[in-house]
């Protein structure tokens, strides 16, 4: 047995212990249903929920009553509606996203977000539309 | 249809630049057959006919830039590049920006940095430059490709820079206006571009990209190098070169690297500057593993061992460097990053890219030019036959066509690794004694061994959406907060090796004298731990152990040169490096785990009992990162220690600037209440109109912390309300007057004339009260002679709510002195505004330590650099 070999061992062992722990330590991006089902399975977990903003319901952002609280109402992808609590600013991208992605809890009857990704379709990064001539 | 014969275009320049770009892919891929065969032959004749095609290549990369960049200069609007990612409004120095923020541009980058080291190498490469060159002109043309734009309906090759905005864009002939105008006439619509994304319009990110594309594209030169050294036999020989230019990989992808933190941490408004995203983990990924080949690289240099290992990563690095642009290039992450990525169609030839060079990786493992010729024509022949699949196969069946097309690349992919490493290992085995367990090279190559895992711990990550799309799979991205206790953990064996790494020799080290040695400075290292703690208050055992080998990281190469006065400084650029690196480590722990929010709150608005992370009960009520605080204007509020007052907003410079800068001053007293310290942040805000609230941060840098602040909204951006309750009043300069409501008491102070430049009329000073507010407005009344008409301005207080409008002047008749000049007012109301910023306050402390060991770090790798050269002049002397 020579000393390389040990190191291959354990960087095999090692390996396949990061690759493990990383697909039982993360999560899959859900419907609200399901992050309301899981919350209670798991308290203080995070999901990820892929969703677009309610625009005929109101945002609610008042900086003079809390600058840290923001209301809105999402819509998943399986068309699950659900309002949203996030405690931060409001992102002023937002209104303007295509679609949010957000991180966070079932709490009650909302979902608290930790983490806000708006992607927009914005003219900086707009993909070319192709027109066949 | 009749053909438009469309206004004002110039499309000569579009036409030579496409030229260029078909000489370059002609030039690199006959330069390229042409060095092949000279490696195989060793005829001068066809290397010299190499050395023509580099040089014309390399001509044509440098026309084609200037090309593009002359268009973008111009504002030729006609060009879809320049009219999507440049405007008459940028300045010129921020035009080179540019090229890095399409992707075309991107590859014209790295097309420039690998055209320089073509020519660097062409004068080095000595008896490698043959096969050296033939792989780097073979990257030239598989780059060429992609910016050659043809459009093969179901598969393009490349996207070309000088395509036209009306074929890219055609929707966008149709607007209404054209057709009225006709749309032969669009330029004279489209006269200005979209503009660079304001975030980029940063000094930083003038140099950042260059330098990032510099180091990734010097991943190439090792590669080709051990390619040569396959190709001809040479077992030792391409070592050196290949070292100092992975040394140089190492050096700049690292400076590259921080240099884009610096500028996220300046300019970005995430607080920090690093944040585990899939872009950083792009250029991280094959810096970590270049820093592994590069050790592996000065054991096969040192001792003769490890040739396999040192092979094999080189070769992986530069396929990462290739993944790396897959994964940022086709669009692939999408919900995983902050960063937008646009997908240009391309992922196929990336990927075939990628594909190519593990191909030729493979070929050159072979031993025979025989096994090498069946083999690459047993490969060419199956990506021939996939590519013609695809094109034959109908849609209905793409699906299925699909899944086979992933399944048969996985295991083309798997089988190519089973030969590349069956060849590789059989050429390169050497048979040799054991390492000692005392010696150098094999502490090193256990230090490689943990670098390879940190690298296994963020590809793995990062390749979550590829995963995902493999296997139809709807895994979520982990948090940064994954990657960093991996990480943290990860990095501590790799700093405990770096420290005992000088105080070990080759072959074997003394174990008394080595223990000795590891035992002081272990002793020092504590002792200064200890000190240091006493100021950081780093409690948790983890962090500490990890602040103690960082320590001792640094104390060990730094002890190590004084205890050996007898070394030149300039042999000892490894260890200057390692220290270096040591401070950054201190600097990234510190900085992290002590980072205090200074806005941080537990007030606001509660709904329902917050849970923090374990489930219980969040009694401070600051789990959900409550960080921020408003600032009423003039209002001094407390923020940590400090007494913070946002004073005022000025515009940005320049007349349609729609920068906004906040000024804040801060200020801490001691006990006497005297003043101690007081200073002033202008964190920009700018409301863009087409992206919303950017926020630019503004920080305060002492040498032991920094206080870094951005705007995260401001009053500006509260939707106003209408004006109501409208009254007019009549009154004289001097006469005091009420609002509807009765709330608000105004006065005429004074009545002036319009300075000429003006025009005619006259403006009002109002002073008005509403409680303990007061505000100053100035309606103005312009009187245009010619028309005999009047155009009243009005002004606006938004802390008072009040609108003031002149509707008319009663000027009395010369008959009646002593009468005075009337005014009718309008007012109206509104509820009152008060001026506020919406602010996040971040202490970060010893960052310094960050910016101070990547400098260290960059001045060691020089001098390793340096020093190799000159080991490498005296060897062919």
């Amino acid at each position: 047995m020579k000393p390389w070999h040990i190191a291959l061992i354990l960087l095999a062992a090692a390996g396949v212990a990061t690759v493990v722990s990383l697909y039982g330590n993360t999560t899959s991006y859900v419907s609200f249903p399901d992050a309301d089902a899981m919350a209670k399975e798991n308290p203080g977990k995070d999901f990820h929920v892929v969703c677009t903003l309610d625009k005929n319901k109101p945002v609610e952002y008042n900086a003079q009553k809390d600058p840290n609280h923001l209301e809105f109402y999402a819509i998943d992808s399986l068309g699950n509606g659900k309002k949203v609590v996030y405690n931060q600013p409001k992102p002023q991208d937002m209104e303007r996203s295509e679609k949010i992605v957000l991180v966070g809890h079932s709490q009650g009857t909302y979902f608290q977000a930790t983490q806000i990704i708006s992607k927009c379709p914005s003219k900086y990064e707009d993909a070319p539309v192709k027109q066949k001539p | 249809m009749k053909e438009i014969i469309f206004q004002g275009e110039q499309l000569w320049p579009g036409n030579l630049g496409h030229f260029f770009v078909v000489l370059s892919t002609v030039a690199a891929m006959a330069g390229c057959w042409l060095y092949y065969r000279a490696a195989n032959t060793g005829s001068d004749n066809l290397r010299s006919w190499g050395r023509r095609l580099t040089y014309i290549q390399a001509f044509s990369v440098l026309a084609i830039f200037v090309v593009l960049f002359g268009i973008i200069f111009m504002h030729r609007y006609e060009y879809y590049y320049a009219w999507r990612h440049s405007s008459n409004e940028l300045p010129v120095y921020y035009m080179i920006s540019c090229f890095w923020e399409g992707q075309e541009g991107s590859f014209l980058l790295w097309m420039f940095w690998n055209a320089v080291l073509g020519l660097i190498l062409l004068r080095t490469a000595k008896a490698f430059e043959a096969p050296v060159m033939a792989v780097i002109l073979f990257a030239q043309f598989a780059l060429s490709t992609m910016i050659l734009g043809v459009d093969l309906e179901i598969f393009k090759v490349g996207s070309s820079p000088f395509n036209l905005l009306r074929d890219e864009r055609a929707d966008l002939l149709n607007i209404p206006v054209l057709a009225q105008m006709g749309q032969a006439n669009y330029l004279k619509i489209f006269n200005n571009g979209n503009g660079l994304n304001p975030l980029l319009q940063n000094y930083w990110m003038v140099i950042h990209p260059p330098t990032l594309f510099f180091g990734f594209a010097t991943a190439i030169v090792p590669f080709a190098y051990s390619i040569a050294g396959l190709w001809t036999g040479s077992d030792r020989k391409w070592i050196q070169p290949a070292l100092i230019w992975g040394l140089i990989c190492v050096g700049v992808l690292g400076t590259g690297i921080i240099m884009g933190g610096f500028w996220a941490y300046e300019s970005l408004s995430f607080g920090g500057y690093w944040a585990w995203d899939p872009v950083e983990n792009a250029s991280l990924m094959p810096w970590l593993l270049m820093a592994a080949a590069a050790h592996m690289l000065v054991i096969s240099k040192s001792t003769g061992r490890h040739l396999f290992a040192s092979h094999v990563l080189i070769h992986i690095t530069f396929w990462l460097v290739l993944y790396a642009t897959f994964l940022t290039r086709s669009g692939i992450l999408g919900n995983a990053s902050v960063h937008s990525f646009t997908d240009l169609g391309l992922s196929k030839q990336l990927l075939l890219f990628l594909f190519g060079f593990i191909l030729i990786s493979v070929v050159a493992a072979l031993p025979g030019s025989g096994l090498r010729k069946k083999t690459s024509a047993g490969f060419l022949l199956l990506i021939a036959s996939f590519i013609a699949a695809a094109l034959l196969v109908p849609a209905k069946s793409q699906g299925t066509f699909n899944n086979i097309a992933i399944w048969t690349g996985i295991v083309f992919f798997l089988g190519a690794l089973v030969l590349f490493f069956y060849y590789l290992y059989r050429r390169t085995k050497i048979e040799m004694e054991d390492e000692k367990w005392l010696s150098r090279e094999l502490w090193m190559f256990l230090g490689s061994i943990f670098l390879i895992l940190c690298l296994l711990q963020v590809i793995s990550a990062t390749s979550i959406p590829v995963f995902n799309k493999l296997f139809g799979r709807n895994i979520a991205v982990p948090d940064a907060g994954f990657y960093n206790r991996f990480q943290l953990i990860l990095a501590m064996p790799v700093m405990f090796l770096m420290a005992l790494g000088q105080w070990l020799r080759y072959r074997e080290t003394d174990a008394k004298i080595f223990l000795r040695d590891l035992l002081m400075t272990a002793t020092v290292a504590a002792v200064v731990t200890v000190l240091c703690d006493l100021s950081f208050g780093i409690l948790e055992i983890k962090y500490l152990l990890f602040l103690f080998l960082a320590t001792w990281l640094v104390v060990a190469n730094g002890m190590y040169l004084l205890r050996n006065r007898q070394i030149p400084l300039l042999s000892y650029g490894a260890g200057i490096a390692h220290a270096g690196f040591g401070l950054l480590l201190i600097g990234v722990l510190v900085s992290s785990v002590n980072q205090k929010i200074l806005t941080s709150t537990s007030k606001g608005i509660e709904i329902a009992p917050e849970l923090d992370t374990k489930g219980k009960v969040d009694e401070k009520g600051v789990a959900f990162n409550r960080e921020n605080r408003i600032l009423y204007q003039n209002k001094p509020a407390q923020v940590g220690e400090w007494t913070v007052t946002y004073r005022n907003a000025t515009k940005g410079l320049g007349r349609d600037s729609i920068d906004k800068y906040f000024h804040v001053y801060f200020e801490k007293k001691n006990a006497a209440g005297r003043i101690q310290d007081s200073f002033t942040l202008s964190p920009k805000a700018q409301n863009n109109p087409k992206m919303g609230l950017i926020a630019e941060p503004s920080t305060r840098h002492f040498i032991s912390r920094d206080i870094f602040t951005h705007v995260n909204f401001e009053s500006g951006l509260e939707k106003t309300e209408p004006f109501s309750g409208y009254t007019e009043t009549v009154v004289s300069p001097g006469e005091t007057f009420l609002t509807a409501s009765g709330k608000i008491k105004m006065r005429i102070d004074s009545v002036a004339r319009l300075a000429p430049a003006e025009g005619t009329g006259i403006r009002l000073r109002i002073r008005a009260e509403r409680l303990e507010d007061t505000a100053l407005l100035y309606p103005v009344f312009n009187i245009d002679l010619e028309n005999n008409k009047f155009e009243p301005v009005p002004a606006i207080s938004n802390e008072l709510g009040l609108m003031a409008l002149i509707t008319n002047i009663e000027v009395p008749k010369p008959d009646a002195p002593g009468e005075k000049v009337h005014f009718l007012i309008r007012t109206g109301e509104r509820t009152p505004q008060k001026s506020y910023i919406v602010i996040k306050a971040i202490e970060f402390p010893w960052i310094n330590l960050v910016w101070a060991g990547t400098i260290i770090m960059v001045i060691g790798a020089s001098m390793a650099v340096y020093n190799r050269i000159l080991q490498q002049r005296k060897l062919q002397a």
